[in-house]
């Protein structure tokens, strides 16, 4: 049976229809040794206050539902030990987006910059399904595999200083995965990607803070990919001026 | 409580709720704190661009407007700014190099990157070669 101590959690709490701004609460919880934040918030929830709203689901970190900043650091509350803080806890919503109610944010902004990148594999032309399947050797997969891991659970972008500052920037696991099908040997739209790479607000906003990669839990390394976008991108830019039609057929 | 920018990862939508503004991330942790001392460094760069001018000025200007640059280099204060320009060079530079590496794309066309720390490596020791040719030609030792 594990120990059981009490820590005091400080939650945001933000009702639309009864708080002009967010305020915090705070709440005595007994904790066990094992536990995680995720299971603190759950508890407060069931046992003490039913009003609180946070999201969660899977509770083994790879469904990414339940990201929030947990002493001023983006974590995965399912994934964050409580064993590692003090005896207060403070729990706020992700920075970086808008706020629906206590710790739920807006994903509808992520989403629309996700569509951007066309986050699908692109052909020129399809093969018919009796031509057989798009083969792969393990080496163009190892490629991109490490990109392909996101989760979306939104840490990188609660982490990072650009997207606080530049509302128009695609952001890091946007980058990532757009990266990630540019360099997908089955794929032939990393022209198309490349000019949404190039506008206004996207990969060369990226000031390599690195705090993206920094937060990760999956260990994708959005910065990297950024990066690598940045040299990809500009690389396109150049075929663009001295091959035929923009060097759009490949 | 610190907000970032107010359209910060909106919907272009209009929101079916009203929403709180986004908060900014936490700006004191050591790893932030490292990287806005790292931004600030670009201000010291453009203090050396006017330095840069003044010692284009002072060349084609004559030997006595040469030698006056180089009296004002021994004042304390160009000592202390100098020395702080060393010192951000290496902590830029220790930076950059950690992170160039891992920036390589995977492949262009046939050629791909070599691995890692070797590039690490390589930056290191063209920065360490460099050093030494310079310190060299301005200690008269070399060529």
């Amino acid at each position: 049976m594990s120990e059981t101590e009490t820590k005091t959690f400080v939650v945001t709490r933000f009702d639309p229809d009864r708080h002009a701004e967010p305020t915090t609460q705070s709440y005595e919880v007994p904790v066990r040794s094992d536990w995680k934040v995720l299971d603190a918030l759950n508890y407060i929830k069931d046992e003490i206050d039913p009003t609180l709203s946070h999201r969660w689901s899977c509770r083994m970190a790879v469904c990414g539902s339940c990201g929030m900043n947990v002493n001023g650091q983006p974590k995965l509350t399912c994934k964050d030990s409580l064993a590692q803080y003090g005896d207060s806890v403070r729990v706020e919503p992700l920075a970086n987006f808008p706020v629906i109610r206590d710790l739920v944010v807006e994903l509808e902004g992520f989403l629309e910059k996700f569509k951007q990148v066309k986050p699908w594999i692109i052909r020129a032309k399809e093969k018919a399904v009796t031509e057989g399947t798009y083969s792969q050797s393990p080496e163009e997969l190892e490629a991109f595999r490490q990109f392909s891991m996101c989760i979306n659970c939104m840490l990188c972008y609660a982490a990072c200083p650009v997207v606080a500052n530049e509302p128009d920037f695609l952001g890091p696991a946007a980058i990532a995965i757009g990266h990630r099908y540019n360099i997908d040997s089955r794929d032939e739209g990393a022209h198309e990607r490349n000019q949404v790479f190039r506008g206004e607000g996207t990969v060369f906003s990226c000031s390599y803070a690195n705090e993206c990669s920094e937060v990760c839990p999956k260990h994708v390394d959005p910065a990297a990919a950024i990066n690598q976008a940045k040299f990809m991108a500009v690389l396109d830019w150049a075929q663009s001026l001295v091959l035929p039609r923009g060097g759009e057929e490949k | 409580m610190s907000l970032a920018h107010p359209d910060a990862m909106r919907s272009t939508r209009p929101e079916p709720t009203r929403t709180a503004p986004p908060f900014r991330p936490d700006y004191t942790t050591p790893r932030m704190r490292r990287y806005l001392l790292f931004d600030a460094t670009g201000f010291l760069y453009l203090l050396v661009g006017f330095v840069v001018l003044r010692a284009i000025w002072a060349l084609s200007s004559g030997s006595e407007a040469w030698a006056a640059l180089l009296r004002d280099f021994q004042n304390p204060l160009y000592v202390i700014f100098h020395a702080l320009c060393f010192v951000s060079v290496i902590f830029v530079g220790v930076r950059f190099f950690r992170l160039f590496p891992k920036a390589q794309p995977p492949r262009v066309g046939p050629l791909k990157p070599p691995p890692g720390p070797v590039i690490f490596a390589l930056l290191y020791t063209v920065w360490i070669g460099v050093t030494i040719v310079f310190a060299a030609i301005l200690a008269g030792v070399w060529p």
